[in-house]
């Protein structure tokens, strides 16, 4: 695993491609605002770390990210979410369309009730018609990208709920990976997690940046260091600090993100 | 600053600071000590600071397993991790300096019965009361968390570089008149060298301190004399 | 301190003997309907109940017509209750789940599921016997889907609201819409549960007298023809039982003992389900 010593300092912000911005995006359970005004950028091939306590919005943020919140009566968002410079928010955006390109990997591993091998073909058949050979150099590439394959390639008939937790979550982010997104939304995805499966999940969360965007929501201080090149601290439902991960973590500029990574937090 | 929700990472980091204040005391002392014995000739004064030395190593490494212990356990951030990692830094700097007094008792014991001249010694007793004054407000700053107080001493480190440097031209001059100084005069030049690390690691300490509070490193080039190692 | 924990023995003591006693007496009483079932039930039993028709007073017989007509009329009960079931409980559980409607459809659907089966009978009576002029196998069916319809209505809504919300988000978030993610996702780890509900569905009905009564009535003959009469096990128990023929009531007994069997079995083949739902 990479580690702050050694990881190449990230270019210089300005050089970096947007792939995702938000702009002064507002958020409402039916009449609570629970994001305020926030603005954040997702850098391309970059892992941006949301941090704050909890109902700080960091959830509800990411949930905007792939409008995951439209399956719910009286959420709203207000604003702008530009993914390449479309707006997401757009009531016109084919919102299945929009899944398909910004992938989301959940708290709890939710492998569907049906085998390994269908776990990960289940999403691809949405999208392509794909031969025997194919499907299975799918399934493959995605397995191993998720660095589960050795673990599973002897029982991919095996259902997908006989795995462990941390096997079961690797399993789930293969499943995001298959469908070739452009961005992967993880929501504390080693919560539920062992201290070994939560190691594997962000070493492979570091290896995933070459080739998507990722933004990652973590209660866990350190995972955020680990894994993130940036971090913004959200509370109360604003955007209170964004920066470097090594910035936030060393010397940040606020008052409450000191307060509140240092464990001062009343 | 509003306490940790954790109150025994507060202990802790008290205890750190409780350590620095005591050790920069212990270093203040054993200067002082070190210095009258060198002006008095005072043996026995000279061996107490070498004894004292000890008590300062073993804090030092009490601090540093304490500061070790801190980053395993709470795995510090933002001000606490500069905090834990500067009083790391301080305490060496604190050990080093307690190493320039203990190595100027020693040859105050080892000058105590050479011939000597007075007048040699008045230009390194100047030096060391700036070296103990910058000591003195280097600890303050770091006490309080000063900036401004750090920056302070950090640029007053010219002033003893200066002072080292007329010491050594005093120095070379009384070895000139008589060559029967020589022997006292160059075991002066040494303690002039070591006041001098004193002055060097007492702006080390400024720049810690600068770096705990801000997270940045003091901004410039650090302000240095003509080294008096290049002189003739 | 003492006292009081005593005073709180003693009370604790009394419910537990009521609770006990109430089981007790509740066990015997099956036990004794059971004992007599069996007793009666297997020396009634024989191979000629399962190959002859149902004889004239005073004559020898089976229950062949009967039980093909029983099999015949859940078969059709089931074949249409259960799917209007199943789309009425997947839409208050999927797309319904906050709406006015679903608490009025689950409200009436309560009722129907306490409704009693004479009713039930009475009503498809007036809406298919009387129009069409007799009574027929189609008359009975309906009847029994009707009975059908609010138990699998319950289950279904039931199992898919056991179903994580966290799994429908997660193959949403995959770009599945709606349709598929119930179809692929949710049914499919209900399903356990769905088939339990059906089972239950069909126990429920195999052993319902009334409806039948008032719509396919009986017949004494082997009929499979859907517009006419047809025989069915309750209705013939219910017949033979209050004869005064002995052979009819001897059959009425292994009926009985029959049709226990078979909803014992279901009922069981539920529970097997169930529990494998459960360990997963």
């Amino acid at each position: 695993m990479t580690n702050v010593l050694t990881q190449e300092a990230p270019a210089s912000r300005d050089q970096l491609a947007q792939k995702m911005s938000v702009k002064n995006l507002d958020f409402f359970y039916g009449e609570t605002r629970a994001l305020k005004s926030v603005s954040v950028p997702l850098y391309a091939n970059q892992a941006t770390a949301f941090i704050g306590p909890s109902g700080c919005g960091k959830s509800t943020l990411l949930r905007v990210l792939n409008r995951m919140y439209s399956l719910y009566p009286r959420q709203r968002a207000e604003g702008e979410v530009l993914l390449d410079g479309e707006n997401i928010l757009n009531p016109k955006q084919d919102i299945n369309a929009l899944r398909a390109r910004v992938g989301m990997v959940f708290q709890k591993p939710t492998p569907f009730p049906m085998s390994i091998y269908d776990n990960i073909a289940f999403g691809v058949r949405l999208y392509e018609k794909l031969g025997k050979a194919d499907m299975d150099e799918r399934v493959e590439k995605a397995l191993r990208g998720a660095a589960i394959w050795d673990e599973v390639k002897d029982k991919l008939n095996a259902s997908g709920l006989s795995l462990s937790g941390g096997q079961q979550q690797r399993l789930c982010i293969a499943r995001t990976v298959a469908i070739q997104p452009e961005v992967i939304l993880f929501d504390e995805p080693c919560s539920a997690l062992d201290p070994i499966s939560t190691a594997k999940v962000e070493e492979l969360i570091d290896e995933m940046r070459r080739d998507y965007t990722i933004a990652i929501v973590t209660h866990n201080m350190q995972q955020a260091v680990r894994v993130s090149q940036y971090t913004a601290f959200m509370y109360l439902g604003e955007m209170v600090e964004f920066d470097d991960t090594d910035k936030i973590f060393t010397a940040p500029k606020e008052r409450r993100t000191q307060d509140y990574i240092t464990g001062r937090f009343g | 600053m509003v306490e940790h929700t954790v109150r025994s990472f507060d202990a802790d980091l008290e205890t750190l600071d409780r350590h620095i204040s005591e050790m920069g005391g212990i270093a203040e002392k054993m200067l002082a000590d070190a210095m009258d014995a060198l002006s008095t000739m005072n043996v026995e004064l000279a061996q107490k600071v070498i004894a004292t030395d000890v008590r300062l190593d073993v804090l030092q490494r009490t601090v540093e397993d304490l500061a070790v212990r801190v980053l395993a356990r709470r795995q510090p951030v933002a001000v606490d991790l500069r905090d834990v990692v500067g009083v790391i830094r301080i305490s060496a700097d604190l050990e080093r300096i307690g190493d320039q007094a203990k190595n100027i008792a020693k040859r105050a014991a080892k000058i105590a019965g050479e011939s000597r001249i007075p007048r040699a010694v008045v230009g390194l007793r100047s030096m060391h009361d700036l070296a103990a004054t910058q000591l003195n407000d280097v600890l303050d700053a770091y006490a309080q968390r000063d900036v401004e107080r750090a920056k302070a001493v950090w640029n007053r480190d010219l002033e003893l570089d200066a002072l080292e440097d007329s010491v050594f031209r005093d120095l070379l001059t009384f070895m000139m008149e008589d060559p029967r100084n020589i022997t006292f005069c160059t075991h002066l030049l040494f303690c002039s060298k070591n006041l001098e690390r004193v002055g060097d690691h007492t702006t080390n300490i400024a720049e810690t301190v600068y770096y705990i509070v801000t997270g940045e490193s003091m901004p410039g080039e650090r302000p240095r004399g003509i080294d008096s190692s290049t002189l003739p | 301190m003492s006292a009081l924990q005593a005073a709180r023995k003693t009370r604790s003591a009394v419910a537990m003997g009521l609770c006990v006693a109430s089981a007790g007496v509740g066990l015997i009483a099956l036990a004794f309907i059971l004992a007599a079932l069996f007793w009666n039930g297997f020396s009634g039993l024989n191979l000629k109940v399962f190959t002859e028709m149902t004889p004239p007073p005073g004559s020898s017989g089976g229950l062949l017509n009967a039980i093909v007509g029983s099999l015949i009329m859940t078969f059709f009960g089931v074949l249409i209750g259960a799917p209007l079931g199943m789309f009425a409980g997947t839409y208050m559980a999927e797309y319904g789940r906050n709406s006015k409607l679903t608490t009025v459809v689950r409200f009436i659907n309560d009722i129907l599921l306490s409704a009693p089966s004479i009713v039930i009978g009475l009503f498809v009576y007036e809406i298919t016997v009387v129009q069409m002029g007799h009574f027929s196998a189609i008359a009975g069916s309906i009847a029994l889907a009707l009975l059908v319809v609010p138990v699998v209505v319950r289950t279904t809504e039931d199992m898919l609201n056991l179903v994580p919300g966290s799994l429908r988000e997660a193959a949403t978030a995959l770009g599945m819409p709606r349709s598929l993610v119930i179809r692929h996702v949710a049914y499919k780890a209900a399903r356990a549960g769905l088939i339990t509900g059906l089972l239950l569905a069909v126990a429920r009905v195999s052993g319902e007298t009334a409806p039948l009564l008032f719509t396919a009535l009986n017949n004494q003959f082997w009929s499979t023809k859907l517009d006419a009469p047809m025989a069915s096990l309750p209705v013939v128990i219910f017949q033979f039982a209050l004869s005064p023929y002995k052979e009819w009531q001897a059959l009425a007994w292994a009926g009985a003992l029959i049709i226990t069997l078979a909803v014992l079995t279901l009922s069981i083949t539920a529970r097997v389900l169930g529990a494998q739902r459960t360990s997963k």
